[in-house]
Parts: C-alpha cells; structure tokens; sequence
C-alpha cells in the first residue's frame, strides 16, 4: 500500500514538473546577430 | 481571362478585390452559400464583379477557379472542375484537403490541367520563399516553415484544431507523427511580430514541400501559439472566432550545401494572412490561366510558379518578403 502510495506521490510530482516546464519553458534563444532586410532589386532579379 | 472565386470569406473577398485590378482579368464570378454576402462583395468590386447566387447546379463557367471556401469543401468542387479541364486554386490548409487534392494529379494530368494545392499565406507563400531560398544551394536538405496569426474566422478555427491533431514531420525519407502542441522553438519573425514560441500542429505545409525537393532530408512545420492555445486546443473553442486577424508572419529556413560548404538562408514576410492569402491566390489563379503554364497535375507553388517573377508582383501588390542576415 505504501509502494503505491509512493509511486502515486512521484507521478504527481513528475506530472506537475512536466506542466511547470510546459507552460514556462523557453523555446531558445533569439538571434544574437543579424536582422531583417526587406528583398528588393538585385534579390528578385 | 474570367476567373471565379467559389467562398467570399476572409481569404476569396480580397483575392476578388485582388483579380479586379489585375490588368487581362474582364470578369470575376463571385459565388457563395450566403446571398447577401456575394451582394456586398460585388458592390465593393465595380463592374468587373459578375454575381452568382446560390442555389448552385453546376461549377462557374470560368478560365480558373479559385475555391476560397470553408475546409472540406475544395476536393469534391475540384473534382468536378478538373472533370472539365478547368484550373483550380485552392487556398486550404486543411491536411485532409491538401491530400486529397494532390490524389487528384494523375486526373487533372490526364486532362490537361493543373490544381494549385495550398495556394494562400501558408502553405502558399511559404512554398514560395523555399523555393527561392532553396535556388542557392547546389542540394537543400531542410526546410523549416513556422508561421504566426490567423486571417478570418475560419482560419482562426483551423488554428485552434490543428494544434490538437498530429503534426506531419518529414525525416530521413518517411514521416514522423508528432503530437500538435509539442516542439516549442523560438521562432524570429519579420518586424513587428518579432519573436514567437512555435509548435508542431496540423499543417499541410511539410506534405506540399517534400514533393517540391526531393531528397529532403527533414520538413518540418510549426504555428506560433499561447500557452492558452495550446491548453484549449482539445477543448471545443471557449469563445468566437475573431472576424479577422491582426498582423502575421511567416519564416522559411532552408538548409543545404553550397558546394562542399553548408549554408542556411531564411525568408520572411508580415502582413495580415487574409490579405496576402488573397493576394497569392489571385496571381496563382492569373498564371494558371495563362496558356503557356507548364506543370500539369496537382501541386503546390514551390512547384508550380517562379519564384522571382512572383515575388516581384507580390511586392508590388504590397506584400514584401524579407531575408535575414547581417544588417
């Protein structure tokens, strides 16, 4: 019983880690350099 | 050249508005299920603007179609066009559409004629930038396409559905089903949408490029999302689908090799996706009804147009396209 009631008790720590890290993770890290630049000219040539 | 828009939504007004001031195009057929609808739209289009109220018997007697209707409407409409040799656009970015419609390439080979699948802001667009990415480099092994906002409500609709169904990877030659939702990465969209959390989702763009490049090795595609999209996205949608979007973006990434080196590019463009769907619809539609388009069959644009020619009438229609790099 208390096997079960352990396992229980993990599953719920591990289920709300894994909601923590879903909902606050981050995706990556944004450019360090460059940026945008609108094609024109000589690029649609 | 008659071109008919079939669905006068968010995506079919503006093409129509798009095809009435495009110069060649003497009439455009605008249909919808609901009447009044197809009257407000022609009395914003002029004299080029030719009504046709439902109930609807038979297709439009056009040049090309464009089918701009809800998703799971284009296949069996395509089909009785293509029964006629006539071209169709369809701007769907259902999975289950864009399947369908390129089944229907051996049909429409056979009978001379061409279904442009996909052929909006993305998939449609998108298909586009790869493909003009993609013509530096000597092989392209991936594609990456994300993409941010929703046009009309419809489309707002298949953004809530798509991040609750599977997502298509393509991997080493066979794909991968990912669970919607999944797959956060920081996608770097074109000012002002800037920076956005994208996850795997129902997208047909991966299905429409893998046929374009062959020996891919990777395909994938993203949408950007809030943690409450993805929360609900299993639920019925908890509120209406807003009339139209705001700003969106999309953000292509190509990699291959450029000789014995290996190279990344990525494209880009903003603007509100109804709007430049409907642009991307009208051109496609203004180039299929040219009677030298080569590709016969079912595709999407990576594979039926040419990149610069088309991205230089987009540009002066409004939709800019822009390249990351060193500034």
């Amino acid at each position: 019983m208390a096997m079960i009631r352990r396992a229980l008790v993990a599953l719920g720590v591990a289920g709300a880690i894994a909601v923590v890290l879903r909902v606050r993770g981050s995706g990556g890290v944004p450019p360090q350099t460059g940026g945008w630049r609108e094609l024109s000219g000589p690029d649609l040539r | 050249m008659r071109i008919a828009v079939v669905g006068l939504g968010a995506v079919g007004a503006r093409a129509a508005r798009q095809l009435v001031s495009t110069a060649g195009v003497t009439a455009v057929i605008l249909r919808d299920i609901r009447p009044a609808r197809v009257d407000e739209v022609a009395a914003s289009l002029g004299t080029a603007a030719v009504v046709e109220r439902p109930p609807y018997t038979a297709p439009p007697e056009a040049d090309v179609v464009i089918l701009a209707g809800p998703a799971g409407t284009h296949v069996d409409e395509a089909r009785a066009l293509v029964a006629r040799s006539v071209p169709v656009v369809s701007v769907s970015d259902d999975v289950s559409d864009v399947r369908a419609l390129l089944d229907l390439g051996p049909e429409a080979e056979v009978r001379g004629t061409t279904v442009a699948v996909g052929a909006a802001f993305s998939p449609g667009l998108t298909c586009v930038l790869a493909r003009h990415a993609g013509a530096d480099f000597d092989v392209v092994d991936e594609v990456h396409v994300a993409k941010a906002g929703t046009g009309g409500p419809a489309c707002a609709v298949e953004h809530h559905r798509s991040l609750g169904a599977v997502g298509l990877d393509w991997r080493d030659g066979g794909w991968v089903r990912r669970a919607g939702g999944s797959g956060r990465e920081l996608c770097w969209f074109p000012d002002p949408v800037g920076a956005n959390d994208c996850y795997r989702a129902a997208l047909p763009d991966s299905l429409l490029l893998v046929n374009a490049f062959p020996g891919v090795e990777r395909v994938t595609a993203r949408r950007a999302a809030t943690r409450r999209d993805r929360f609900t996205a299993r639920l019925p949608m908890l509120r209406r689908p807003h009339p139209e979007g705001g700003p969106g973006a999309v953000r292509v990434e190509v990699r291959g090799r450029q000789g014995t080196a290996r190279a990344v590019k990525v494209l880009g463009a903003v603007d509100r996706p109804g709007v430049a769907a409907g642009a991307v619809a009208a051109l496609t539609a203004v180039q299929l009804a040219r009677p030298e388009r080569r590709y016969l069959g079912a595709a999407g644009l990576a594979e039926l147009v040419d990149p610069v020619p088309f991205l230089r009438e987009l540009a002066h229609r409004g939709v800019k396209v822009a390249v990351f790099g060193d500034v």
